[in-house]
Order: structure tokens, then C-alpha cells, then sequence
């Protein structure tokens, strides 16, 4: 008989795997005593406390639907959304706020979405200085200035 | 100093952001509050919880425009107003549906304040009784009362809950000086922010999972002419309102997400008690003023547990008991009368923020709605640079920017599982209190376990678990389809419209 895959199955066998790396990397922490509590029993509990919840999920798993009905279909924009970001957040320190934001903006509104060059050129370069205004003039919240020292 | 004009200022400015931050999609009034919270760094404690606090009630105020006028709720609470507020939009009573929306919403944070005024103050000096036995017992009661109240599973909220004091684990143990989980990351040795976790989760999940075509800008415009309600409607509109009031503020003290649950049960409610319900899902008013009373109330009643006992009854309240502990206020029993400046503070600036909302909503919903015409596909890039701004700000850590970024991933993968990743953040922030409780109650007690059930007010607290716990375990057994079981499928609709 062939089973067939709910989310629940993925969702439960994955947060178990990840309990056990837990636990793994729990070893070397002291559990204690009752009596004096180490350091290590709260994640200890706390992690077979999970890890329990997860096998009911899965033993529960007929009443989700099946994996193959997530609907995925923006993932790919998600996707490329984070990719960006996390290559702005890898510039930010060294590129500074003011570069990495305008690039960031930019690549989002015209690469992503398809925006006019100008509007999104306009948009990234307007928005990025009123920040800057604001958060490191106005707000004196001091900003990345990277290489470029703004 | 609670009137003084700066404080006032400060509610003014939280109030208006909070009424952009509860229409716009994409950003809730928990983004909203964290990507903020670095702009208050520069304030004292009592201006910046009063402007927090105002963009967190003034997100329930501007999640109705969104929901009256295009059918889209800025955010959760609203959902309820976007089934009888569109409609009366359509048949060209938008603008009385703002107006009752704005009164009942005005009637129904007052109405709170003034319960949260006589309240709070008693239950902060009941609290000044317990020990770490009954903060243990507490603290477990508020994860099982979320738990019992939250429209996915039990199992669901309490292994998100989990999670959540897991990660609350990462850092040194303040107990021994042992590092825990941070791989030699010196960041990490203080534990995970609450605002990385949270602005990821619901800030940048919530983009991930909105693509920007999939976000309509249609709107039906207000006619302004006809903004004053008949006397019909508010004849209609003043019974439900009360109820929404008294039932908001009720809901708003239980742990959980208490004003998307309030607004739920008040449509129920004034449907269950209407002469005509049929007329509900047509336009009726009575499914406007209703929901919009009780999520303000229950905004307003959210604060009383937060500020008397420490303990935050969701993800929002978890965030503002973050901002106070950043700012050297802790929140509990003491705040009263150590800071009783911060506490009476805040409670003013709500009276006036109420005002203000209401001077703010109606006569600005032409200049909110041409906001909500800025096309999606430029809101959120800004949204994503502020939040990236707002996350560094607070340590200029660009870890934190990094785990705001792996919790947003997160945040669409459990979005696409079914998880609420509220009870995550809950957990999250009552790790560092529940561990030290519950290891100083062990201490205390010599290891004895029974600690727990030997002092009186630790016992109440584990017997009222052990019956939500054996309801919930029994609830399979009665096929009765519950009211959080008919949230779910609102919440689904939600999600999938």
C-alpha cells in the first residue's frame, strides 16, 4: 500500500531530526540535579518536550493535507526576494547604507518587479537619502557608512 | 508629566503611524512596533511606551479603512469588519461604516482604559505575593491558555511554544556562565532578540508569502458627504458596541491572540442576537460596530497583564514588555510604584489617543486612502529597508539582520505548514523568566517537585491548566463545531483570498 506524504509528516519529521541535533549539541552542557539545576536541563526538557509534540503531529498526520498540496507557486519569488537581501545584508557594513540600500531597492522594484527604469531609479535614490536624513540626522541613530563613509 | 505636551506629541506621532501600519499590507502592528523601536532609543521610558503602545492601538483603528473601503484586512483583527463593512460600502455607506467603525472603536479603547485603570493597579498589588513557584505556575497557564484559545491545535501552538523557549535558551545561562548553543558567536552569548525573531516571523514571512501581483488596489472611495450615520444606524450601532466593549476587554486579559479572537466572538455574538441575521454578510452594522468595538477592548485589556504581573499575552504586548526592559523599566507588580511615572503615563497618553484616533480617522480617510494607492511593488522594498534599519539599530549587530532574515524564511515556511508563529515569539520572550523561576523554585524546594502544588495561588494556577488541558483533550470526543474552529476557517479564507 503506498502512503502518501502529508505535511504533517514532513513538518513533524523534520522538528524531530532537529531535536535530536539539539540534543546532540546539548552534551557537554550540565544537566545538574533537582535539587541544583544545571545549565543544560531546560533545553534538555524543553527540546524532548518538542521533540514529543512533533511524533504526535506525525502520528496525527492524516488529518493535514497531503505534502503536494502546498501551493508553491510564489516561491520562486520569495526566493529571489531573500537572495537579494542576503546579499545586501552581506554588503551592508562594508558597502555602507547608502549604496547598499539605493542596490537593494533598485534590484527589488526594477529587476524583481519589473518596475520602469526611471520611477525605480527615482524611488530607490529618493527614499534611501530621506532615510538617511531621517534615521542619521534627524534621529541620530548612527547608520553603516562602509567604504564609501556614507 | 502624563499631559505634558512631549508625551502627548509622542502619542499623536504613534497614533498615526499606527493608523498607516494597520492599513497598509504586509506590515502588522508587531512589525511595525519593532521596526520602531530603535527610533525610541533616544527617548525616556514613558514617551516611548506611549508612542509604541499608540501604534499598536492605532493599528486596530486603521485595519478597519482597509477592510470598509477595499476589503483587505491591514491586519488580523480587521477580518471580521471586512465581511459587513464592504458591503455596506457597496450599497455607498462607506463612510457611515468608518464613522461607526471610529466611534465604536473610540467608545470601546475609553471603555478600556478606564477598566485598565481600575484594574491593573489591584492586580499588580495581588502579584506582589508570589514567588517563583507562582511566576513558574503563571507562566505556564499563559502558554496553555494560548494554546486553548488558539484556532490551530493544541499540539501546534504548544511545540511553536517550544520552539520558542528553546531559542530563548541560545546565550550565556545567567545561572552558571555557561554558553549555550552560540558557536562562538559573540552576539550570540546575549541570546536571540525578540525583535530580529519578530520582525522576521511577521515582517519579512509575511512579504515572502505576499507576492506583489497577488495585491489588489482597488477601492471603493468614501462619499465624505454622507459620513455621519442615520439614526437608524446608530440605533443599530449602540448595543453592540457595548457588548463588543465589555466582551473586547474580557478576552483582551486572557493569554492569546486576544483581539483577532474578541472580534470573532463579537460578530458571533451580534449575529446570534440579531432579529435580523440575515442581513449579516450584507452590509449589517451591528457586524461593523461589534468586532470594531471589541478588538479596540480587547487592544486596550491586553496591557493589564503586561503591565501588573510581566506577563505578555501575545506576541504584541510580548514586544512593548521588550521596549520597557531595553529602556530599564521591567514590567510586573513593582512597576506601579517604582515607576509610577512610566505606568500612569501610559495610561493618560490612552485616554488622549483615543481622541486622537478618532480626530485622526475620519476627517484623513481621504488623505489614508490615497496611501493605500501606492502600488505593492514599491511599498514592500521600503518595507524590507526599513525593516533591515530598524533590526541593526537596536545592537548594530548584523547577526541580528541575520536572524531576521532566517526567521523570515522561516516564517514562510510555517505560514505554507499551518503554524502560527505567535506562541514562537510568546515563548521566546518568557524563556529567560520561566528558567530562572522555575530552577529558583527548585531550589527553594530542594528539588521537591510538589513545590508547585503545596503553596495555594501556584496550585490554582496548575489546577486551572490541568482543566484546560482535560478539555481540550476531551473536545475531539464532542464533533461541536467550536467558535475556534469557525476562526480557522476564516483565517484560511484570509490566506487564501
Amino acid at each position: 500500500m503506498r502512503v502518501q506524504i502529508r505535511t504533517d509528516h514532513a513538518a513533524g519529521g523534520a522538528i524531530v531530526a532537529a531535536g535530536a541535533l539539539v540534543l546532540a549539541l546539548s552534551a557537554d552542557l550540565p544537566f545538574g540535579t533537582l535539587a541544583s539545576p544545571g545549565a543544560g536541563m531546560l533545553p534538555t526538557a524543553v527540546t524532548v518536550l518538542m521533540m514529543a509534540f512533533a511524533v504526535i503531529l506525525v502520528l496525527r498526520a492524516a488529518q493535514s493535507p497531503p505534502l503536494a498540496d502546498i501551493d508553491w507557486s510564489d516561491v520562486r519569488h520569495a526566493a529571489r526576494v531573500v537572495g537579494v537581501m542576503g546579499l545586501a545584508v552581506a554588503f551592508y557594513i562594508s558597502l555602507g547604507f547608502v549604496p547598499t540600500m539605493v542596490l537593494l531597492l533598485f534590484v527589488l522594484t526594477y529587476a524583481i518587479e519589473r518596475r520602469p527604469l526611471l520611477p525605480a531609479v527615482l524611488f530607490s535614490v529618493g527614499v534611501t537619502l530621506i532615510a538617511y536624513l531621517l534615521f542619521n540626522i534627524l534621529l541620530k541613530a548612527p547608520l553603516p557608512r562602509g567604504v564609501f563613509w556614507y | 508629566m502624563a499631559f505634558s505636551p512631549g508625551v502627548l506629541l509622542y502619542a499623536f506621532v504613534g497614533c498615526l503611524v499606527g493608523t498607516l501600519v494597520g492599513m497598509l499590507p504586509g506590515i502588522g502592528p508587531l512589525a511595525g512596533i519593532s521596526i520602531l523601536l530603535p527610533v525610541t532609543f533616544g527617548l525616556d521610558a514613558t514617551r516611548a511606551i506611549v508612542m509604541l503602545a499608540g501604534i499598536y492601538y492605532g493599528s486596530q483603528y486603521g485595519g478597519s479603512t482597509t477592510s470598509i473601503l477595499m476589503r483587505i484586512p491591514g491586519e488580523a483583527a480587521s477580518v471580521m469588519t471586512c465581511i459587513d463593512g464592504y458591503a455596506m460600502a457597496k450599497k455607498g455607506r462607506a463612510g457611515a461604516a468608518l464613522s461607526i467603525a471610529a466611534v465604536g472603536s473610540f467608545v470601546a479603547g475609553t471603555f478600556g482604559v478606564i477598566m485598565l485603570t481600575l484594574v491593573a493597579p489591584p492586580m499588580a498589588n495581588f502579584a506582589l505575593r508570589f514567588g517563583p513557584p507562582e511566576y513558574t505556575a503563571l507562566l505556564v497557564l499563559g502558554l496553555v491558555f494560548l494554546a486553548y484559545m488558539s484556532s490551530t491545535s493544541l499540539v501546534r501552538t504548544l511545540l511553536m511554544a517550544s520552539i520558542g523557549l528553546l531559542l530563548g535558551c541560545i546565550g550565556i545561562d545567567v545561572m552558571t556562565g555557561h554558553f549555550r548553543y552560540s558557536f562562538d558567536i559573540k552576539e550570540l552569548g546575549d541570546g536571540i532578540g525578540i525583535v530580529p525573531v519578530a520582525v522576521g516571523l511577521f515582517g519579512i514571512g509575511e512579504i515572502l508569502s505576499t507576492p506583489a501581483s497577488a495585491v489588489t488596489e482597488k477601492v471603493v472611495p468614501p462619499r465624505l458627504r454622507e459620513l455621519l450615520p442615520t439614526r437608524t444606524e446608530w440605533r443599530q450601532s449602540a448595543m453592540p458596541i457595548v457588548r463588543g466593549s465589555l466582551l473586547g476587554f474580557s478576552v483582551g486579559i486572557v493569554p492569546g491572540s486576544a483581539h483577532i479572537i474578541a472580534s470573532f466572538l463579537s460578530y458571533a455574538v451580534e449575529k446570534r442576537l440579531s432579529r435580523t441575521p440575515e442581513e449579516f454578510g450584507k452590509g449589517a452594522v451591528a457586524g461593523v460596530a461589534g468586532p470594531e468595538s471589541a478588538n479596540n477592548a480587547a487592544s486596550t485589556g491586553a496591557f493589564a497583564p503586561m503591565l501588573a504581573l510581566g506577563l505578555p499575552t501575545g506576541p504584541v504586548t510580548a514586544v512593548l514588555m521588550a521596549a520597557l526592559l531595553i529602556h530599564g523599566v521591567p514590567p510586573g507588580p513593582m512597576l506601579v510604584s517604582e515607576h509610577p511615572d512610566v505606568f500612569w503615563g501610559f495610561i493618560a497618553s490612552m485616554y488622549v489617543g483615543n481622541l486622537v484616533l478618532l480626530a485622526l480617522n475620519l476627517p484623513l480617510v481621504g488623505l489614508f486612502v490615497s496611501v493605500l494607492r501606492i502600488p505593492y511593488a514599491y511599498l514592500y522594498p521600503l518595507i524590507i529597508m526599513f525593516c533591515i534599519i530598524g533590526v541593526y539599530e537596536v545592537n548594530h549587530s548584523i547577526i541580528d539582520v541575520w536572524i531576521m532574515l532566517t526567521m523570515g524564511v522561516a516564517g514562510y515556511l510555517l505560514r505554507k505548514f499551518d503554524f502560527d508563529p505567535a506562541p514562537l515569539v510568546l515563548g521566546l520572550v518568557i524563556a529567560p523568566i520561566f528558567e530562572l523561576s522555575l530552577r529558583q523554585s527548585l531550589i527553594m524546594s530542594n528539588g521537591n517537585w510538589l513545590i508547585f502544588v503545596q503553596r495555594p495561588i501556584a496550585q490554582g494556577l496548575l489546577a486551572v491548566c490541568a482543566v484546560l488541558l482535560g478539555l481540550a483533550a476531551l473536545s475531539p470526543l464532542f464533533k461541536r463545531r467550536d467558535w475556534r474552529a469557525k476562526l480557522a476557517e476564516v483565517e484560511a479564507g484570509e490566506a487564501s483570498s
